[in-house]
């Protein structure tokens, strides 16, 4: 266990330490000039090196990318060109709002695509499952951002049920909670309808069946149990991959959470805050993956990790 | 996940059951988690009647306009902060903070300070504070203010209410200039950006959140001058027009500022919200290259006369910009002082293609940069002179420059040819000299780091800006810019120019908000009814 | 069939017939669905329609349905219809390219790291894992903004971002057939190990690698428009999917529905379709390796 946990945080530094470079150095690679995001409008050629000096940037890439990896292994990131504060903070202070988003859509969706999938499971190869299966792949099949906008026009311009954007109320997470769940639903309810539908048909099931089990426990109790684990797995992959990927929803909401701050920063090349984004999502993603991990084999006996299949 | 695996082995310390059970409360407790959250997020305090929320178009990164000055911002800034002077509506610099601001010569000026002014705490304003604020606005980095000089004014005290200021060359507009150093107490005073504290306006920050740009400022009960009407003004920000517009049909906000035609067009037809529009100052044009080649046909000013004939501007202001700007009447917008008429455009496709034959070019073809959102429908704007300079036989390249900052690169000419850029140009400081330094002042020393406005060096010009920079006189002054606009128009600088309008969107219980041409407003006057 | 003993109704009303007929019905469903939107997309030079990128603005913002311009207008007097239908030539050639390109990179890196194991199989592994890990969206936009937004530029960034999951289908495959007794024979005949791998094992395998290929075009066309959306779309004034509902959404909330709506339909149309048609395709095929072995 120990020599696992110690490979598999090797494995997520070495990840973080890769990123991490592979940001630093597409940001300096990529075409556009910080200074000029923060020099005056108009800026004269003199104006700008004052800007480039001040942030550094007029030193050479690998001595820049020494002083910040000397920086990163003391925990800092440098200061935000925007905000003049540490980027780090300026993150951490997005980060809740994420968070909050990413952990209530997932809720969400489990809340739905489980009873769903299992409904579907037990409804196998019908005409109703098949209705429903097309109408979760239809909420697969929209681009996300679309979703956004037809939702804002209904719930939030022509019914005014909810707030349109930023977070103004609790009730400002409905909207860009139901676009991520649209699109998450098809997903997780299939797998489960998957699982269910194999430990549906396996014969322990027939011999409790025989035992007089009632078809409730048969479901959730037996049959359930067992299909949990890849559930579970699959909904932790699922907000790992949201606490970086829901930028869009973020954007089409004005949420004020880590994907709007970063495509605001790209724009603005605000190269801190980009770096101390990227880190921040990665290390949340590891951690994440590493929970679920971790869970697995509390959830099933039969697993022990850092063990090879006996074959 | 690769690592885990299945075994045959005895099971861990916990049933799954009570896994799933702890899963359970996990979930339980996710669902509660926004809820929870909700109560310790930035609120709106909607409803409140005398709290007013405006949505600006921007992040307002802090109170303190050293880095960055933009329209509405100034709004804000000088809500809490004030300065010596203001630029009035009329674009004319009116007292503030100073009793009197007056030239004893060309390079010389004594100001008196008012005797009545004090801060929100009540400790009185000193001309130390003023000296601190000027010698910080230089001391920033590539500080936007202090960019607006030519030089940094020499500060000396005479007494404890009055100084001079005293500048190597004439300075004559020094009191427009200085309507942008803010006063803060000098020991508070910093060279950067000052997110909260002390100042002398009509309104004093009650919280800051520069990260998320949420700004709460409440009345300043001390303040020296007429208090202000408003007990609260919340201030956050939105880039996302469309969001903006939700936020001010669904009530959310009161003010939104700086709007676009579209969206100008579409709350036209709410009757819950006015629209405020008057003639602003940032000038809009499609600048030509005047890098280019003596041989290229854009180095002869009859082609570029002849491509100007092709922009049927009628049709772009109606159709794409709901007929919410001006298309240009010289070389600066028309709001500011010291502006000349020179000429207008005129769409005359068939004396377009006329000229182009004589001066003997065809199929000529043109690359259009402008960087992404640089005004309102830019792209649109750009797509439609695609199909109108195709009418005249002459080839459009669309080159968009993403945001970021790569524009700079290409209007110095280092990261590709073009032909024609579409920029705008802003005006801080309400006078058309201002404009016509920036663009039009080049010289072939500043040409070698490519620091003109595009190539543009006609000493002939340069030396009549820099003359009228040193006149003293304003009927003699007036006179030198109007000589150096003619000279500029007729050198045909850009295929078209146009100047915005600004306009403002309010819900119908907003009162007494006068927007100047400068795009700002007073807010200690501003009312809320009902 | 009606010589057999069970009634042809019964027959028709198993769980393994009625599987048949879902999975057909999808199919049908989703072809239908990507035909209305693929068929006019790939014979809009052909259709009489007007020029997608030349407008005449007195025709400005044209609500759907107005004279001559079925979908309407956007607010340079372009046809939306022809808009819609030329910008689909560029979205879905970038999402046929896209896949084609992911599929070769998937199969090949797949086919190597389940057949020769080893380091190749960690490695190809390891890079998997490190690409899941990054936040890919952000990465893809980053790269976008350095080398520009051409097509085969967009092209490889989706292809890049796609290849992980043939990929791992791939290597599964492989390791189940590569313990195949024809695999042996293969050997045994002297045949070199490239070689049984490809004329032997791949061809077997393709099958079900291609159905999940297929449904990355579906993936790859979400792709392109949200890459369009974040403001990384193709060359102006020349449309694409993505770029047109990028350009409309201002216009979205002013009362202009019609310029993000309909395109984004013919996304979802398209998406729609060759989701269901792979997810038939995945049980038809699923079946009939089912029933061969």
């Amino acid at each position: 266990m120990r020599r696992y946990l110690i490979t598999r945080l090797a494995q997520s530094l070495l990840t973080v330490w890769f990123t991490v470079t592979a940001v630093f150095v597409l940001l300096r690679l990529a075409p556009g000039d910080p200074a000029v995001n923060y020099a005056p409008p108009n800026p004269t050629s003199a104006q700008l090196d004052a800007v480039r000096a001040q942030f550094g940037l007029d030193q050479p890439m690998a001595q820049q990318y020494l002083t910040f990896l000397g920086h990163l292994l003391r925990g800092d990131i440098g200061e935000s060109f925007q905000f003049r504060r540490p980027a780090l903070d300026v993150v951490l202070d997005r980060l809740p709002y994420t968070i909050t988003l990413a952990m209530a859509a997932i809720v969400v969706t489990a809340l739905i695509s489980v009873p769903l999938g299992v409904w579907m499971a037990r409804r196998a190869d019908t005409a109703k499952e098949l209705g429903v299966n097309i109408g979760t792949i239809a909420g697969q099949s929209m681009p996300d951002f679309w979703i956004g906008f037809v939702l804002l026009i209904i719930f939030a311009v022509n019914l005014g049920w909810f707030p349109p954007s930023g977070f103004t109320s609790g009730a400002s997470i409905v909207l860009p909670c139901l676009t991520i769940v649209v699109l998450q639903i098809a997903l997780i309810s299939r797998l489960v309808r998957r699982e269910m539908t194999v430990n549906l048909a396996a014969p322990y099931i027939g011999v409790a069946r025989a035992r007089g089990v009632s078809e409730r426990r048969l479901t959730w109790g037996y049959a359930f149990g067992n299909s949990a684990i890849p559930v579970v797995t699959a909904l932790g992959t699922r907000f790992a991959a949201m606490l970086n990927g829901v930028v869009i929803v973020e954007v089409v909401f004005r949420w004020p959470g880590v994907g709007e701050l970063v495509v605001d920063a790209l724009k603005r090349r605000d190269f801190p805050l980009i770096q101390a984004t990227v880190l921040v999502t990665v290390v949340l993603a590891l951690i994440v993956q590493l929970l679920v991990d971790l869970l697995y084999p509390l959830m099933d006996p039969r697993v022990r990790l850092g063990q090879e299949a006996r074959r | 996940m690769a690592e885990a695996a299945i075994t045959a082995g005895p099971g861990g310390a916990f049933s799954r059951r009570a896994l799933l059970q702890f899963a359970g409360l996990l979930g339980a407790g996710s669902v509660l988690g926004p809820a929870l959250a909700a109560c310790a997020g930035p609120q709106t305090a909607a409803g409140t009647g005398k709290t007013l929320t405006i949505v600006l178009n921007r992040n307002l990164v802090s109170l303190d306009n050293k880095l960055n000055q933009y329209d509405a911002a100034v709004t804000v800034q000088r809500a809490v902060r004030q300065a010596l002077t203001a630029i009035g509506s009329d674009l004319r610099p009116h007292l503030v903070l100073a009793e009197s601001f007056e030239a004893t010569s060309p390079t010389s000026w004594r100001v008196k300070l008012r005797d009545d002014i004090c801060y929100s705490d009540k400790s009185p304003v000193t001309v130390e504070d003023v000296e601190t604020a000027i010698r910080l606005y230089f001391q920033v980095q590539a500080g936007y203010v202090a960019s607006q000089f030519p030089e940094q004014p020499a500060f000396a005290k005479v007494d404890d209410r009055s100084f001079t200021l005293t500048t190597t060359k004439p300075l004559v507009t020094l009191d427009s200039l200085m309507s942008n150093i803010l006063i803060t107490p000098a020991a508070a005073n910093k060279a950067e950006e000052l997110r909260e504290g002390l100042g002398t306006g009509p309104f004093t920050v009650a919280s800051a959140d520069s990260g998320t740009g949420t700004y709460k400022l409440v009345r300043n009960d001390n303040y020296w001058g007429e208090k202000a009407l408003l007990d609260e003004v919340s201030i956050s920000y939105q880039e996302e027009e469309g969001a903006r517009l939700i936020a001010i049909t669904s009530g959310a906000a009161d003010v939104i500022d700086t709007i676009t035609p579209e969206s100008a067009a579409s709350l036209k037809k709410n009757a819950d919200i006015d629209l405020i529009q008057g003639p602003g100052t940032r000038l809009i044009h499609l600048f030509y290259n005047f890098r280019k080649p003596a041989g290229h046909p854009l180095a002869n000013p009859k082609v570029r006369e002849a491509l100007t004939y092709a922009v049927d501007h009628d049709s772009l202001i109606s159709s794409l910009m709901n007929g919410l700007v001006s298309s240009a009447e010289g070389v600066v917008p028309k709001t500011l002082a010291g502006f000349a008429a020179t000429g207008k455009y005129t769409f005359d496709p068939a004396k377009a293609k006329q000229m182009l034959v004589a001066e003997g070019v065809s199929g000529l073809n043109l690359t259009v940069i402008w960087e992404d959102s640089e005004f309102a429908g830019a792209a649109r704007v750009m797509e439609a002179l695609v199909t109108m300079l195709g009418d005249v036989g002459v080839t459009l390249t669309l080159t968009q420059i993403p945001k970021g900052g790569e524009i700079n690169s290409w209007r110095r000419g280092e990261a590709g040819d073009w032909d024609i850029l579409g920029n705008g140009y802003g005006n801080q400081t309400g006078l058309a000299l201002t404009n016509l330094v920036g663009q039009y002042g080049g010289t072939a020393e500043k040409e070698k780091t490519r620091d003109t406005y595009h190539g543009f060096v006609v000493p002939e010009v340069t030396a009549l800006l820099d003359q009228a920079a040193a006149e003293a006189d304003g009927t003699k002054r007036d006179a030198l810019l109007t000589q150096a606009q003619q000279k500029i128009w007729a050198l045909w600088p850009a295929m078209w120019a146009w100047t915005p309008d600004n306009v403002l969107a309010k819900r119908k219980r907003v009162a007494a908000l006068d927007l100047s041409a400068a795009n700002s407003y007073e807010l200690s006057k501003v009312q809320i009814s009902g | 069939m009606n010589d057999l003993a069970i009634p042809a109704r019964v027959l028709r009303g198993s769980a393994a017939a009625r599987r048949a007929r879902y999975s057909t019905i999808k199919m049908w469903v989703g072809g239908v669905c990507a035909g209305i939107v693929v068929l006019p997309v790939v014979f809009a030079r052909v259709l009489p329609l007007p020029d997608p990128v030349r407008g005449a603005l007195r025709e400005t913002s044209l609500p759907p349905l107005s004279a001559g311009h079925l979908l309407g207008t956007d607010p340079n007097g372009r046809d939306l219809l022809s808009r819609i239908l030329h910008g689909g030539q560029t979205s879905l050639l970038i999402g046929v390219l896209a896949i084609i390109v992911s599929g070769l990179i998937g199969v090949l890196a797949g086919a190597a790291a389940g057949y020769f194991g080893g380091w190749v199989d960690a490695a190809v592994s390891r890079l998997q894992e490190a690409q899941m890990s990054l936040p890919l969206l952000l990465m893809l936009l980053l790269v976008v903004a350095l080398f520009g937004s051409s097509v085969p530029i967009i092209t490889l960034v989706i292809a890049v971002a796609q290849w992980p999951e043939p990929a791992r289908l791939t290597r599964a495959l492989v390791l189940v057939e590569r313990e195949k007794p024809y695999v042996a024979a293969a050997r045994v005949l002297g045949l070199r190990r490239v070689e049984i791998l490809a004329r032997h094992i791949i061809p077997n395998v393709l099958s079900q690698v291609l159905v999940v290929v297929l449904l990355l075009l579906a993936q790859a066309v979400l792709l392109e428009s949200a890459l369009s959306f974040l403001g990384a779309g193709v060359q102006r004034p020349y449309p694409t999917w993505g770029g047109i509902i990028a350009d409309g959404r201002e216009l979205f909330v002013t009362g202009e529905w019609w310029l993000v709506t309909l395109p984004g339909a013919a996304i979802a149309l398209l998406v729609l379709g060759v989701n269901l048609f792979g997810d038939g395709l995945r049980d038809r095929v699923r079946r009939a390796k089912a029933v061969q072995a």
